[in-house]
Formats: C-alpha cells, structure tokens, sequence
C-alpha cells in the first residue's frame, strides 16, 4: 500500500480556549496510482488532512505512512518522503516569486543536486505538461502572465520534481469554464502518462465527478463515506447532511424518482442526466 | 427620473511600461435602473472587474462617460458621493478585513464618513442584524468561516446606507453554504432593501437567479436580456466559452430528442413541473 493513514488526529491550539479538533481517528489507505477525491465543506478537516499527508506539520497522534515509513518520522527519512508528495495550495500561483517562469519551476530542482542540462529537461517538460510552449513563456515575467497562465506556472514547478503523489487543493477555484475544462483535462493526462497517485480536494462535484474513481468525505474531521466516485457523489442524503449541495442533475433525477418515475439517479453531467430522461421517456433522438 | 447607472461609450485602457496599452473596454454602453438585480457573466479576462470598478470610479473612463444617480464619475467633486451610494464586495474576504472584531470592521466605513457615533452605533447594529452575524459582533473575524467573512463584507458595505453594491466573484472561495448564505443574503437585500445589485460571477447557475443577464467578451458588451433569453443562445455561449446552467443545458439536450419544453426552463422545479 502506498498511503497508510493509523488513528489520525490532529487539535489546533490544544490546552487553550481556541482549542479545535480538526481531524479525529482517521484511518484510511491510497494504492499507488490511484485518484482519489476529498470531498467536505469547510472546517470539515480536508486541509488539515492533505497537509499531514504532504509532511507539513507533525500531528497530534496517529501516523502517515508512506510505503511503510513514516512522513513524520526520522528527518532524513520523512524530507526524503516528502520530496514525493507535491501539494498545490489553493490559488498556488500567489505563491510565485521568481523573476522569470523558468527560475520559478527551476526553484526547487536546485535542492535535488541535479545537473543543468537535467533541470532544464524538467522545466521544459513540466511546462509543456501544463500546455505551456517552453521557448515561449521561459524566459518571461511569471506577473506579465494571466492568472490562468500563472497558475499553469505554479503546478508545473509541482509536476518538475516528478512527485509519486500530487495533492491539489480547490484547484479550479476562481476558473472560468474554459479554463476549468483545461484544467481537470491536463490533470486527467498527467495522471495517465506519468501513473502518479492523484488527491484532489474540492467541493465542486462535476470536477471530482470528472477525474476521480474513488471519493471520500469528511464530517467534523471524521471519515463519513468512502466509496465509488459515483456512488458517494450521488447519494443525496449524505451530501445534503455534511453540508453540500447536490448536483443539479442529481436534483433533477432525484425530483423525478420521487414523482414516481423510474429513473437512474447517479448522473452528473447534463448529457448523461439528459440521455436518462430521454431513455425513461422512451424518446428518439433527432439527428439534425 | 433618470436610471441609477447610465454607461455611454465606455473606453478603458490599462496603461503599460514604455507607452503601450491593453484596452480592456469598448464602446460599452449600459442602463441599470434602481432596483435591478443583474448578474454580469464572461471569460476571465472579459472585462467584468474593470467595468465594475468604473461603478464606484475606481477607475476613471479612457473616453466616453459613467453617470451614477446623475453624477459622472469624472468630476472629482462626486467621488465621495459616488462611493457612498455604490458599495462593492470583492471575491477574497481576507483581504477586505480591516479590524480586529466584527463591529469594528462593519463601522470602519461610516467612520471614514464622519458619521456620529450614536449613528455609527445604530448602522452597524442594523446592518449585522441584515445579515444575520449580531451573535458575533465581538469575534474576532479571523475566527469566522470564509461565508461569515464575506457576510462582515457585506455588512460593512451595507453600514455605508448604499443604494447599489456590485460584488465581484463574492462566492468563489467560498464552500456550498457559503455560498447559500451568501446568495440568500444578496437576494434579500434586493427583494426586501430594494438595493440594486450587480453580480459577476463565474457560476451559471448564479446567474440564473438574476432578473437580467449582460454578457461581455473582450472588452464589448455582447448580449443583454433575461436569464431565459440569454440562456436560449446556447451555442452562442458556448462559442464564447461559457457552459450554462446545468439544467437549461439538460433542457435543450431533451429539445434535441423531440421533447417540447419551454423556454423559461431555469431551475430543477421548472423543470420537473414540465415534465410531470
């Protein structure tokens, strides 16, 4: 198993009046290359637990295994663990602090001990994984780019340290649906041409529903359902009760059940919503 | 009486190093009469910030002219007007917070204003009340959810008596009940305050809930009309790169299968009323 997380728990400013349990006896195993979606509202604990699996702070029991060797253990052992976890922030391009995009991406292959000629294959390849032209943008200003742009900067310097596990946080937050579709499409190739293991955490469905095979959802810092993507994204009752909203489509299908017609609920997208109304209504589809 | 926000060919060009320019508007022209609820929906890059910010002459006009309760934004001697009667929320909550409690943040607009205190008072317990955060009028703000952060924007907006509030993006950071709390208050403050409001947003379903739908694409205004007009011009938003609401687009699939559905079809109700 590539992840192993035993009796997580993670207080914020334990002892104190402020005192916050943000995660409480979390167990749960990732394999390698799988995509997995975190799935909760806000203070749900989603946070908390990507940046315990990225190494970031210690937590307050339990642990983080990566095959088999703890993130939080040893510090030569956990900083070499921690070279394979990549984690994207939310809106990571305000991270960006470099004078030029190549010096950016280049940033942290620095630390590896890695010969020129090997970091300027990984730029260029991490650039042209996001869809960005290297001998176009290299050389340019991150802040002459649009955010759009900016943000294909910051998870390129991500992908050039080859991470086995990529966590991205929210990442289409703040994205026309342009740049959304770009967006999970580059994620979804990534995924496939490299076999990394990819944790996405978001609240929008239709991205998860998209890219992932497997969603778990958190409650009050506790793993309430983890199962099939479609299945956990479709169960109405268990998102309406940690907080979320439940796909229109779904709405719509759903709606539909409890006006007595026999209609698939598990559909997401408006296509597939639309071929189920159409096939419980017995229609045709008119080639035009 | 003339409309609360009159826009005659808007012309905006950001300034760059060495002389060059990006003009970001053209040729806008836009009436938005008092108490309208219009969403404002386009590609990044569009131009939406940028007409938004000329609505409390953040930005001044390249060429043409912005007349807000009759004044233009131009003339230096409105701008203190101007700002009062038009509020504006933006998309990140932590960076429009100012003090280190709730009530303070709320009253450091009408304290800018010069307003008496016994009224500040008053403003600020009216509008925490608007939006439902009374309870945490001595929290420290950092403490509150993202939703309740962007509702001690809202109330700040609201402590300055505005007759409009443009938000730009108020919802995309937020989780799903963030976002309900703030949509339900932004439609109350329409409905009940009579407040005319202005939503940019990325989300089409948000959109939808506005009584009118104005479009831009690069810099130009390009459809303007009700959420069901402009929804009905599907490959038309497409082209631009837009979705639409998942429901109008599971609507015009069913067309295409032979089913007649009106074109009014917005919401998960609509849509279960015609077919059942």
């Amino acid at each position: 198993m590539l992840i192993q997380v035993e009796n997580l728990t993670h207080i914020y400013s334990q002892g104190t009046p402020f005192e916050h349990v943000a995660l409480r006896e979390v167990n749960l195993e990732i394999a390698a290359g799988e995509r997995v979606g975190i799935l909760g509202p806000t203070g749900s604990g989603k946070s908390t637990l990507v940046q315990l699996l990225a190494g970031l702070f210690k937590p307050t029991s339990g642990r983080v295994l990566l095959e088999g060797e703890s993130i939080h253990g040893k510090e030569a052992t956990a900083r070499r663990l921690r070279l394979q976890v990549g984690l994207a922030f939310q809106y990571p391009e305000d991270q960006i602090f470099e004078q030029t995009v190549f010096r950016e991406i280049a940033f942290g292959l620095r630390n590896l001990n890695l010969r020129r000629t090997e970091i300027e294959a990984r730029v260029n390849w991490a650039l042209e994984m996001v869809g960005l032209n290297p001998a176009a943008v290299a050389q340019r200003m991150p802040f002459a780019l649009s955010g759009g742009e900016r943000r294909r900067v910051a998870l390129a310097s991500i992908l050039a340290m080859h991470p086995r596990v990529l966590i991205l946080d929210e990442p289409t937050a703040g994205q026309d649906s342009q740049g959304r579709r770009a967006l999970l499409e580059n994620v979804g190739r990534w995924q496939r041409e490299t076999g990394m293991t990819l944790i996405i955490v978001s609240h929008a469905l239709e991205d998860l529903a998209v890219l992932v095979e497997r969603v778990i959802a958190l409650k009050e810092g506790r793993v309430v359902a983890d199962g099939p993507a479609r299945q956990v994204l479709s169960d109405a009752p268990l998102l309406l009760d940690i907080g979320l909203d439940v796909p229109e489509p779904v709405a719509l299908l759903q709606a539909l059940r409890q006006a007595g017609k026999n209609v698939r609920v598990d559909c997401f997208l408006p296509a597939e919503a639309a071929a189920e109304i159409a096939r419980a209504w017995g229609l045709q589809e008119i080639v035009s | 009486m003339r409309p609360f926000i009159e826009i005659e060919d808007l012309e905006y060009a950001y300034p760059l190093e060495g002389g060059d320019q990006i003009v970001a508007l053209r040729g806008v022209n836009l009436t938005i009469e008092r108490g309208e609820f219009v969403a404002l929906i386009g590609p990044n890059g569009s131009g939406k910030s940028t007409l938004a910010k000329h609505l409390n002459a953040l930005l001044l006009p390249t060429a043409g002219r912005v007349c807000i309760d009759g004044l233009q934004t131009s003339d230096p001697g409105n701008v203190g007007t101007i700002r009062q009667k038009v509020g504006m929320v933006f998309q990140n909550p932590d960076n429009q917070i100012v003090a280190t409690t709730v009530e303070e943040d709320v009253a450091f607009g009408p304290e800018n204003m010069g307003i008496p205190p016994e009224e500040i008072r008053r403003r600020v317990d009216s509008a925490l009340v608007a939006v439902g955060l009374s309870a945490y009028r001595q929290h420290p703000p950092q403490m509150l959810s993202g939703g309740q952060k962007q509702l001690v924007a809202i109330a700040g907006a609201l402590a300055t008596r505005p007759s409009c509030i443009v938000f730009d993006e108020p919802t995309s950071m937020l989780d799903p009940v963030g976002r309900r709390q703030v949509l339900n208050t932004i439609r109350w403050l329409n409905t009940a305050e009579g407040i005319t409001i202005l939503l940019i947003t990325h989300s089409m379903s948000e959109a939808a809930i506005a009584q009118r739908v104005l479009v831009m694409e690069a810099g130009r205004l390009v459809m303007d009309g009700a959420p069901a007009l402009v929804f009905g011009q599907g490959t038309r938003l497409r082209a631009l790169g837009l979705d639409l609401p998942p429901i109008v687009d599971i609507a015009q699939r069913l067309r295409t299968w032979g089913l007649s559905l009106p074109q009014t079809v917005l919401t998960v109700q609509d849509m279960v009323d015609a077919l059942c």
